[in-house]
């Protein structure tokens, strides 16, 4: 297979893995999925594999949570597999090039991915208000496919010049701006959370939002184990269960009384 | 336990609506944006029945937009609460004294709990689990690995979402009969709000995360900003990134996209200048 051709197959790759969020966040686009597609490409799918499988593990931290948004896999396991297959070389080189090329991707589809897809996110709420309900399916169908599709063409054009030449492009990104870029990972979601707390954040009940942050603050207890606790004992307060809770009068009162302190912009 | 619609049933919306829903969650990240989040994929999959209950077109316009709210869950088990927004759409239309402003409470106070629950148990265990079988036999070239990761993921993925849809419906339906007639309506929505944002808090926390190594002091007694502030309160800094941007965002001094690329630039001059890690 010529060089052109497979770059135009991984370029292929690449965008079809954008309907991982079209078919139900099914995961296609884990690089130990990945990692077997290119190594079929490449013509060496045990190989592939086995890189993929390497890229899964580096990669098993990433995942979107929340407002977090992992490196781009998609382009750091393609490029990483298919370049270190073609040097002829482990799955380390697989990683060496992956991993930059992965934050590096994040950062370019950040910039262009998300400010699309939040015109088409205007654009919908005109067709809803317009009472146009098949515009506004058909601007949620292509939405995803052309805000992510975007960046497809990085791919092919990256495999094409190779390896030395994508190495040599990344290295000239300081280190700075990558450390800068995990940094920013750390910081988007505090803009995602107060952009979700604007909805449900009651003046009278703005504690409860601080009594669960410092629980994780204080304690490193997860949500999951917060939301037990909380469950519990709204319950026992509530007495959702029978209509008659332990403070189940007394309860607005302690709702008043748990207010105040320094918290204005609430 | 069945999730047929129960026997003395005399509603608009069908088993064939439900499983419309269930087809149409499908896509819900599709369009995810920091803006709003799941908007569209939500109000995306709620279309058939709106545009079932409400013939007018004011009524459906209104709907639709009341589904264009923020929305946020663990999207595999995002028809739980559309089946009890079907549910509670139901009943609002055929009952004008319902309190159209409470589907979108109930189906808010859901986000939190649902998320942190869903996201422990599909990200964190069951992605973990089928990576751990996949990656075992990946990294031996076996093909197998990355098809068997598909499957233990995607088996609950697809069926529990399938399930979900008619159970949340079936909970919709009967926790209103029930919510109404003793008359606890509003102490649980009351918990529901409460419920919603203690577990923000938490996710706050969880989820937002910087450390300022700025150093203080000579050799041994060399200590950094971090630690001095993890000894007055731990997770200050990033509460007070949140009350920045809360702040921000509600005296509507700033556009999202401006906020993020704010945020990017913040981190990468932090790691230019050191004072952020």
């Amino acid at each position: 297979m010529s060089l052109a051709m497979q770059a135009v197959l991984l370029g292929i790759l690449g965008f079809l893995t954008n309907f991982e969020w079209f078919l139900g966040t099914c995961m296609i686009q884990r690089p130990i999925i990945l990692g077997s597609l290119t190594g079929l490409i490449m013509g060496d799918v045990a190989t592939g594999t086995i890189m993929g499988a390497t890229m899964e593990l580096a990669f098993a931290g990433a995942a979107s949570i929340g407002a977090y948004d992992p490196p781009d896999m998609v382009s750091g396991t393609i490029l990483g597999v298919a370049l270190a297959m073609k040097a002829g070389a482990g799955p380390e080189m697989a990683l060496t090039i992956g991993l930059p090329v992965a934050s590096v991707v994040l950062a370019i589809s950040n910039v262009t991915g998300y400010p699309i897809l939040q015109l088409f996110a205007h654009l919908m709420d005109r067709d809803v208000a317009q009472g146009k309900d098949k515009a506004f399916q058909f601007h949620f169908v292509i939405s995803g496919f052309i805000a992510w599709g975007v960046t497809s063409p990085i791919i092919p054009i990256a495999y094409y010049l190779g390896a030395d030449k994508v190495t040599g492009i990344v290295n000239v990104i300081p280190e700075f701006v990558q450390t800068g870029m995990e940094i920013a990972g750390g910081l988007l979601p505090a803009m995602g959370f107060a952009m979700l707390a604007q909805t449900i954040m009651k003046k009278k009940l703005a504690p409860f939002f601080f009594i669960g942050y410092f629980i994780v603050a204080y304690s490193g207890v997860s949500t999951t184990g917060v939301s037990l606790f909380a469950i519990l004992i709204l319950a026992a307060m509530f007495g959702l269960t029978n209509g008659t809770g332990m403070f189940a009068s007394s309860q607005p009162a302690a709702v008043e009384e748990l207010e105040g302190g320094d918290f204005d912009e609430f | 336990m069945s999730f047929n619609i129960h026997a003395d049933y005399d509603g608009k919306i069908t088993k064939k609506d439900l499983q419309k829903v269930y087809l149409r969650s499908i896509p819900m990240e599709h369009s995810w944006n920091y803006e709003r989040m799941m908007h569209s994929g939500y109000c995306f999959a709620m279309l058939p029945i709106l545009k079932k209950l409400y013939p007018k077109r004011e009524d459906y316009i209104e709907a639709m937009q009341r589904h264009m709210e923020l929305y946020n869950v663990t999207m595999y088990i995002s028809t739980l609460p559309l089946g009890i927004s079907a549910a509670m759409e139901e009943k609002n239309a055929e009952d004008p004294n319902f309190d159209t402003s409470s589907i979108n409470s109930v189906k808010t106070a859901f986000m939190g709990p649902l998320s942190g629950i869903g996201d422990a148990l599909y990200h964190g265990t069951l992605r973990i689990i089928a990576m751990g079988i996949g990656v075992s036999l990946a990294m031996k070239g076996n093909v197998l690995g990355p098809i068997l990761f598909w499957l233990i993921f995607n088996i609950p993925n697809f069926g529990v979402r399938y399930l979900l849809t008619f159970l949340g419906y079936k909970l919709g339906i009967e926790s209103l009969d029930k919510l109404e007639k003793s008359g606890i309506m509003d102490k649980v929505m009351q918990a529901a709000s409460i419920l919603g944002l203690v577990v923000t808090g938490a996710m706050t926390a969880e989820n937002v995360y910087f450390s300022i190594p700025i150093k203080f002091g000579i050799g041994s007694d060399a200590t950094t900003v971090q630690k001095i502030l993890d000894g007055i309160v731990p997770g200050i800094g990033p509460l007070v990134l949140f009350g920045i941007c809360y702040y921000i965002f509600k005296k509507k001094k700033c556009n999202p996209i401006v906020m993020m690329l704010i945020l990017m630039a913040l981190g990468v001059v932090g790691a230019f200048f050191g004072f952020l890690a």
